[in-house]
Parts: structure tokens; C-alpha cells; sequence
């Protein structure tokens, strides 16, 4: 069996050759050893610069958006979490299934890319697996076309997937008292440089127009500072709330470290206290529990 | 040619700091920035280059310009007081330094003057941290940066292994340094550290003329795919500078502020009647990078850039501008 990358590359050329699809969306190898960022090809004597290592974190979901307008049928290289970002464009009608090419890669855990920068490359075995990777549930794609094989089983639910982990830093911020927590986002966010990165690579935000692109609307205001900043974090959790599909694509993007994802998970486990266990973006067919109503819905004000 | 232990840098900081507000290299969450020093800080003085840039110092995130109030047919404005507070701004590297060199061409010269930022500007002493060691991300020899001694500071520092070796090289520079003489020990026939040599080449030569060819060349749409549109390399460069101005209203009242803004968002250039002249991420990365490597070098005669690597290095999808350069190079007009 030949390796994932070589599969990739020999399934990329001939998606392209025989006009199945327009384009492939896959990842390169970038400008230094721990990054392998998104490529995008259209010719088929390009494919060879398709890689498959343990950098390739990023989620390509989001990118289906800005040809949401073309004729093209594209198609897209998925890990397991990276579906369940398809699967969120598909239940917020972004996408259309037909148009989109879903090649899934069974993922064993992507590797933190910002530590591995600091250890340097003397020391890459020491890499530690990305946070989001130790409580995965879903390391397998969900939803695809066709299944590259190669990816060694045993390490894909090993003990690499700690299954725990997802609340560890929601309980330690639950245990702060109000001040300290207040004291801790606002630590947080006074960095904020609200270059809206973590919007911009979240599959869930998929608004035509966002709500901080109007900054003359009146809800929200230009000034960088702790108030507009809170306001926009607040905003954006809570407008992704039901939704967030756990990628930790908007906590890696952030240029300034900001533990974002603490705050997704946070409303996670609000909602699945409150709601029952869901898991965003798992079944297409099951609606986001802040977009249905039951009658049996908890009521805190009855 | 001055000295100071390392260990008595703190001291030396809070010396100036009785005068002055001094903004040094400080831990902030992980984060290294200038940050106003109050003695009890996480120093990073040294180690690397801060991930934000010197800029805010001189030209805020947020800054207010005049606050107004309405009664019946009056209006009233009341200009912000000007700034008196003396700033001292310690350990910047040679790309910055460069940077402010940028910042003053587009802030002070070509007829107008900027107020805001003159104030800050002359009210601050500059001193440099020669760099020992460059980063990965690092080019700025491309641009023909000295890391070991910076442009148009006032006082230029060095870090040897327990020491720092201090020169004035202005005569404000000079005079902060007098008086704090009891710190400083003068020191003759000092060996200067080795300069940083950075291992990332990139050759400008050139790229201007490209580039002025290349408006409307299909390379932009090739290389803007995988951008996100984001604006972390904006606010991240030292030498980028764009603003908005907007106001705040409540009642009868407000106040007029500007804040940074980023050509990478579509508000940007969004008009009036909702026509927006760069409707896509292609032509707004393509603005950055003719901005970065033909405006301000047609305008200025020097480049935009100064090879400081902060886009490079925090780019959420490796979008490198050494690449970008080279691929310009390369592609046919």
C-alpha cells in the first residue's frame, strides 16, 4: 500500500485529468518544518505539492465558501474534525454536497505547530499532539466520497486520544471567583488585536455579513479596547454557540495566544447540561439545539 | 561607551522610570510587547524580538481626537490636551528602529504633519538592542538593516553575556543617560558583540519595477487563495499605519477617535453607497504586499518592510512575504 501522501497525489491528478473536479484543495509543505498550510491546485502537474504530515492541522471547510458562486466542483482533503466543519456549511446551507469532492483521511492526532516552533527541529520527536487532538471523538471522517487508507488504526484510538481533557480549562476557570475570572478574560482580551482571525477560519462563521464588518451599525464599535474586545468575544461565542464544531482552528489562528476555545467549551457544556449531550456538526440530520424547541426545554424563569 | 550588569538593568529602569514612562519588552500572557514598566514585569529584554511591534507607543490602537458637545445651535470642541509625558523606549531592534524611520515619513513629512504622532514622537528617547541572535523569521539584511547597530536611534545598546554596553548616539540620548550616571559605569575598548546574521535571504532587487508591472497580473488571484483575510499581519507590522476615524455618540455628546485599521478587511474600502473598489481578498492582498514593496518605496525611497518576520511567523496560513518576493521574481509578465 503506497503512503497516504503518495495516495493523495495519484488521486489529485486524477480527479483533475479526468475534469471530475476543477480544483483540489490540499496542504504543502510551508516556509519552515512545522507548517503545512493550504494549497490549491488546478493543474494537474502541481499535484506533487500536496504533503500529508503531522502539520496538516488546518481545517479547509471554511475555504468551500469563497467559491460558494463558482460553476467548479472542488475537491477537498478531510480529517475527521475537519467534516464535521463540512458538515456544519451543509446544515447552515452554504454549501451544496454535489459540488464538493470529499476525500477523508483517517486522522492519529496533528501535532502542535506553535510548540514545536519553540522546541526547534533538533527536538521534534518531543512535539507534543495539538491540544483539541487529545479529546477528539471523531478522529475518522464523518462524511466523504472515497476513503484513503495507510493510516496506521492503532494509533487513530489509541492512548494519543485521551478522551478527557475538553473541560480542563472551563473547570479551572469555573473554580475562579468572579474577579479572578474577570481578571483572567480581561487579561486575555486586552491583547485582542481584533484582526477577526478567528472568525475569519471558523466554519461556523458563515454569515454573509458579519456583524463586525459594520462598524457603523451602532451595535458594535472600531475602538480596540476592553469593551468593544469583551463585546466582540461575547458576540462571537455566543453567535457560534450550538454550532462550534470543536476544530481549535480560531484558538490556533489567534496571532496573540488567546484561549478562545475555553470559552466555545464553555457554552458547550452549558448547552449539554441544559439540552443533553450534542455534538455539533456529528449528524447532519440532528438540528443544533439552539435552533429547535422543545416543549420540555428547561425554563429557569417559570 | 557605557556598561551595566545585566541584573542592575531593572534598577537602571526604574530610575527612568521616576521622570518618565518607559516601555520595555514584558511577558503579557505569553505574549511579548512594550509594556510601560512598574518594576514587578516579566522582562523579555533580549530574547528575540517582542511579537508586537513598538508602534502603539506612537500611533495607539485607539486614540481620542477631539470630543464635542451640541447645545441647541452651539457646538463646542474641546482638543485633547497636548502630551507632556516623556517616554523612554527601550530595546527595540534594527528593524524597528527602521520602522519608525517609515512611520515618521508618512506621519511627518510630504506637507503635513501629523499631531498626534509628533507629540509622542519627540516627547520619547529611542534606544536600540543590537541583536546576537536572529530569529528563523527573520530578513532584515535584506533590506539592508544593520542588526548590530540601528538607524536614527537615540541610544544604541548591546547585550554581551552578563552585561549591556551602552552608547548615546543623540544628544537626548545623552542626557538620559546623565542622569542616571551612577548606574552606568564608563567602559573603554569594548569588544562589540557579533552582529545577528540571519539564515533568511530574500533579494529586493528589483521588485519595485516588477511590481509596477504587475497590477493586473493573475498572480494575485493564485497567491491570495489560502488568505484568510484576516488582518494579523496588519496589526502586527510595524509600518503599517492606517487608521479610521469614527466617532461615539451618547446624547448630545461625543467624542471623535481614530483607531488602526487593516486593508485586508472589506470595511476598508467599502464606500458610501456600498460600492467597494477592492471587492476581494485579491486586490486587498495585493494592495499590502504594493503597498509594503512599490508605494512606499515610489513615495519614500525605501522600502515598506524591514524584514522584521512578525506576518511571517504568525500568518495563520504561512502566508510568507520572502516568498512572495521570489515568486514575483519569477513569475513572466
Amino acid at each position: 500500500m503506497s503512503s497516504i501522501q503518495e495516495q493523495m497525489r495519484i488521486r489529485a491528478r486524477e480527479l483533475l485529468t479526468s475534469g471530475q473536479v476543477q480544483m483540489v484543495i490540499g496542504w504543502e509543505k510551508g516556509s519552515f518544518w512545522y507548517l503545512s498550510p493550504p494549497v490549491f491546485i488546478t493543474d494537474p502537474a502541481e499535484v506533487d505539492r500536496l504533503i500529508w504530515d503531522e502539520f496538516c492541522t488546518h481545517n479547509l471547510a471554511k475555504y468551500l465558501l469563497d467559491y460558494k458562486l463558482s460553476e467548479d466542483k472542488i475537491a477537498l482533503f478531510v480529517k475527521g474534525c475537519d467534516t464535521r466543519g463540512i458538515n456544519r456549511l451543509l446544515q447552515d446551507n452554504q454549501i451544496q454536497r454535489d459540488k464538493v469532492y470529499l476525500i477523508g483521511i483517517k486522522c492519529s492526532g496533528i501535532k502542535d505547530g506553535r510548540q514545536a516552533q519553540v522546541l526547534g527541529e533538533e527536538r521534534k520527536g518531543e512535539v507534543p499532539l495539538a491540544y483539541k487532538c487529545s479529546y477528539c471523538t471523531s478522529p475518522a471522517p464523518l462524511v466523504y466520497d472515497e476513503l484513503i487508507e495507510g493510516t496506521d488504526d492503532s494509533k487513530v484510538k489509541s492512548e494519543n486520544f485521551k478522551g478527557t481533557g475538553r473541560y480542563e480549562l472551563v473547570e479551572k476557570i469555573e473554580a475562579m471567583t468572579p474577579d479572578e475570572r474577570y481578571a483572567f478574560w480581561t487579561g486575555h482580551y486586552d491583547r485582542c488585536l481584533r484582526c477577526y482571525a478567528c472568525r475569519n477560519i471558523c466554519p461556523a462563521c458563515n454569515c454573509r455579513e458579519c456583524i463586525f464588518d459594520r462598524s457603523q451599525s451602532g451595535w458594535c464599535g472600531k475602538q480596540m479596547n476592553r469593551s468593544e474586545n469583551l463585546y466582540f468575544a461575547i458576540t462571537r461565542a455566543m453567535h457560534v454557540a450550538g454550532r462550534c464544531i470543536e476544530c481549535g482552528e480560531c484558538e490556533r489562528a489567534c496571532p496573540v495566544g488567546i484561549p478562545i476555545m475555553a470559552l466555545n467549551q464553555k457554552i458547550i457544556k452549558e448547552i449539554n447540561d441544559l439540552f443533553g449531550e450534542y455534538e455539533a456538526g456529528v449528524d447532519l440530520e440532528m438540528k443544533p439545539p439552539m435552533v429547535q424547541y422543545n416543549s420540555d426545554d428547561p425554563d429557569e424563569f417559570e | 561607551m557605557l556598561k551595566i550588569k545585566q541584573t542592575e538593568m531593572p534598577q537602571l529602569l526604574n530610575a527612568w522610570a521616576q521622570k518618565s514612562r518607559v516601555f520595555v519588552p514584558q511577558d503579557r500572557g505569553g505574549v511579548s510587547a512594550f509594556l510601560p514598566w512598574d518594576g514587578k514585569g516579566t522582562l523579555t529584554l533580549g530574547k528575540g524580538n517582542t511579537l508586537e511591534p513598538p508602534k502603539d507607543i506612537f500611533f495607539p490602537r485607539t486614540e481620542t481626537m477631539y470630543r464635542y458637545q451640541v447645545a441647541e445651535a452651539a457646538t463646542t470642541l474641546e482638543t485633547m490636551p497636548p502630551q507632556k509625558e516623556q517616554h523612554v523606549l527601550v530595546g527595540i531592534r534594527s528593524c524597528d528602529a527602521r520602522s519608525l524611520e517609515i512611520m515618521d515619513d508618512v506621519f511627518l513629512t510630504k506637507g503635513y504633519e501629523d499631531e498626534f504622532y509628533r507629540q509622542k514622537r519627540e516627547n520619547t528617547v529611542v534606544i536600540a538592542l543590537a541583536c546576537n541572535e536572529a530569529l528563523p523569521t527573520c530578513f532584515c539584511t535584506a533590506f539592508e538593516i544593520d542588526p548590530g547597530r540601528a538607524e536614527g536611534v537615540d541610544v544604541q545598546m548591546w547585550m554581551t553575556s552578563d552585561s549591556y554596553l551602552v552608547e548615546a548616539i543623540t544628544d537626548k540620548g545623552e542626557e538620559l543617560l546623565k542622569q542616571t550616571s551612577e548606574l552606568l559605569t564608563p567602559v573603554e575598548n569594548e569588544t562589540l558583540p557579533d552582529a545577528a546574521k540571519p539564515t533568511l535571504k530574500v533579494d529586493v532587487e528589483g521588485i519595485t519595477e516588477k511590481l509596477q508591472q504587475m497590477f493586473e497580473h493573475l498572480y494575485w488571484a493564485e497567491v491570495s487563495r489560502k488568505c484568510l483575510g484576516c488582518g494579523a499581519c496588519t496589526y502586527l507590522c510595524p509600518t503599517c499605519h492606517c487608521f479610521d476615524i469614527q466617532s461615539e455618540n451618547r446624547g448630545s455628546s461625543g467624542f471623535k477617535f481614530r483607531c488602526w485599521d487593516s486593508c485586508m478587511f472589506s470595511e476598508y474600502t467599502r464606500m458610501a453607497g456600498g460600492h467597494n473598489p477592492r471587492p476581494s481578498k485579491k486586490e486587498r492582498m495585493r494592495n499590502r504586499f504594493l503597498h509594503k514593496l512599490q508605494y512606499i518605496p515610489e513615495r519614500y525611497g525605501k522600502y515598506g518592510c524591514v524584514g522584521c518576520g512578525r506576518c511571517l511567523d504568525r500568518c495563520p496560513v504561512n502566508v510568507d512575504i520572502t516568498r512572495v518576493i521570489r515568486e514575483i521574481k519569477e513569475v513572466t509578465l
